[in-house]
């Protein structure tokens, strides 16, 4: 009932297009990433806005995530988005009508979070291009796109990899990165599809928060540079810290929070990824 | 007729439970095949002994021959090889778990960033023991059926 309204179109375009608020998004995350259905209307929604991206040489550049004209932003965005849409929904028709090579790239995937993780991470472009120096990344992610090249998907089956973080300190956490971005490195090397994903709860909250994170900046380059990773924050973790020590955590912009990063694992190693404790 | 029932019930469970105790036989310790992955990356001594002893008690528990577990260092990981080249106790541990079929991998990532010569400052490693990524290769081997271990 409440789940219908929550995930109406609107909401998802706002999920794709990274206008939800943190908390919202996290949410939105988890249950996608639960869902086939959700997930494969996510999925085709995330294909349409590279549609339009691609049509547009220069997008316009997006107000700077003040909440008061989130709302009308959406909306108008909505607005071009629909009309878009059925333009575009007559040529994606066409095309996937023309060509089963295109089709199976794009639908094939309906498989439990493959939606997910195209939408996140993208999320974390969209916030790239916010800011000027967002060309190099968005070339990348139009020519990296099935969508701009559908013939050429990367061969082999996709890596699906979770990291844990749960301690802290600088030296530990700066080993999680090194491991990790060395990992994204590879597979980018290997031209190995791949998704990572880490999942930090109890100390290792540090990492993300904006307040105690020695490596913000690391993990916003990180972020843009890689459109298949999402760093996700344990919820139980979150309210743990206000309960016992009255701190609001704020974290990094495109950290997602998740219910409860143990659960996560599970959800995750049950769905096929491989676990690694850092 | 009844009696008939009863009998056609009791031989197949009849036959199940000497196949099954024709099984727990067969390997001697009920666990079945296993294939593990066990992921070193710290280089504290005291944890990397706890290691071996643990990979020590995993064969112990599952036989050798049941038991196909990788050992894949990297990172700081790759100092268990480093104390093996010169520390004969830890050497001794080694030599033991690959006669008994424990593959010992290095990542080539590691051993460039930290001008490793694996000739010379590992022990008894080769070409084949080496992986182009650690991490990636652990994931590889989950993505295969392999359990992940931490010690």
């Amino acid at each position: 009932m409440s789940r219908e309204k929550k995930f109406s179109d609107e909401f998802l375009n706002a999920f794709v297009d990274d206008q939800l608020e943190t908390e919202e998004k996290g949410r939105a995350y988890l249950e996608i990433g639960q869902d086939e259905e959700l997930n494969r209307r996510v999925c085709e929604l995330r294909k349409l806005r590279e549609l339009v991206r691609l049509s547009y040489e220069n997008p316009p550049l997006p107000e700077n995530g003040l909440s008061e004209t989130v709302t009308t932003t959406r909306r108008v965005r909505f607005n071009i988005a629909a009309g878009l849409t059925l333009i575009l929904g007559v040529m994606l028709g066409w095309l996937l009508h023309s060509s089963s090579g295109f089709y199976t790239d794009a639908l094939a995937p309906p498989s439990q979070e493959t939606g997910v993780s195209q939408a996140a991470p993208d999320t974390i472009t969209v916030k790239a291009s916010k800011t000027p120096a967002r060309r190099p990344a968005e070339t990348k992610l139009a020519t990296a796109a099935p969508l701009s090249k559908p013939a050429v998907a990367p061969t082999g089956e996709q890596m699906k990899v979770l990291f844990h973080v749960s301690r802290s300190g600088k030296v530990y956490l700066k080993d999680a990165l090194d491991e990790i971005e060395e990992l994204l490195k590879f597979y980018n090397a290997t031209g190995q599809r791949a998704r990572v994903e880490v999942v930090i709860n109890s100390d290792g909250l540090e990492l993300v928060r904006a307040d105690t994170s020695a490596f913000s900046k690391r993990i916003l380059q990180l972020q843009e540079k890689y459109n298949n990773l999402t760093f996700a924050a344990c919820r139980n973790t979150i309210d743990r810290l206000k309960r016992e020590r009255g701190i609001t955590a704020k974290l990094l912009p495109g950290v997602v929070v998740i219910d409860s990063g143990m659960a996560q694992i599970m959800r995750r190693q049950h769905q096929g990824w491989a676990y690694i404790e850092v | 007729m009844r009696k008939f029932v009863s009998l056609s019930l009791m031989v197949p469970v009849a036959l199940l439970a000497l196949t099954m105790g024709g099984c727990a036989t067969q390997d001697g310790k009920g666990y079945g095949k296993q294939k593990v992955v066990y992921h070193i990356n710290y280089d504290n001594p005291k944890k990397l002994k706890g290691a071996m002893r643990n990979i020590q008690n995993h064969i112990n528990a599952v036989g050798k021959e049941n038991l196909d577990l990788r050992v894949v260092t990297h990172g700081k990981g790759v100092t268990l090889l480093k104390i093996a080249n010169t520390d004969p106790n830890m050497q001794q541990k080694i030599i033991s778990l690959k006669e008994q079929g424990i593959k010992f991998n290095v990542c080539a990532n590691t051993l460039r960033g930290k001008k490793i010569n694996y000739k010379n400052d590992l022990h008894d490693v080769s070409e084949k023991d080496i992986v182009p990524s650690g991490v990636a290769e652990i994931a590889h081997l989950q993505a295969k059926g392999y359990s992940y271990v931490k010690p």
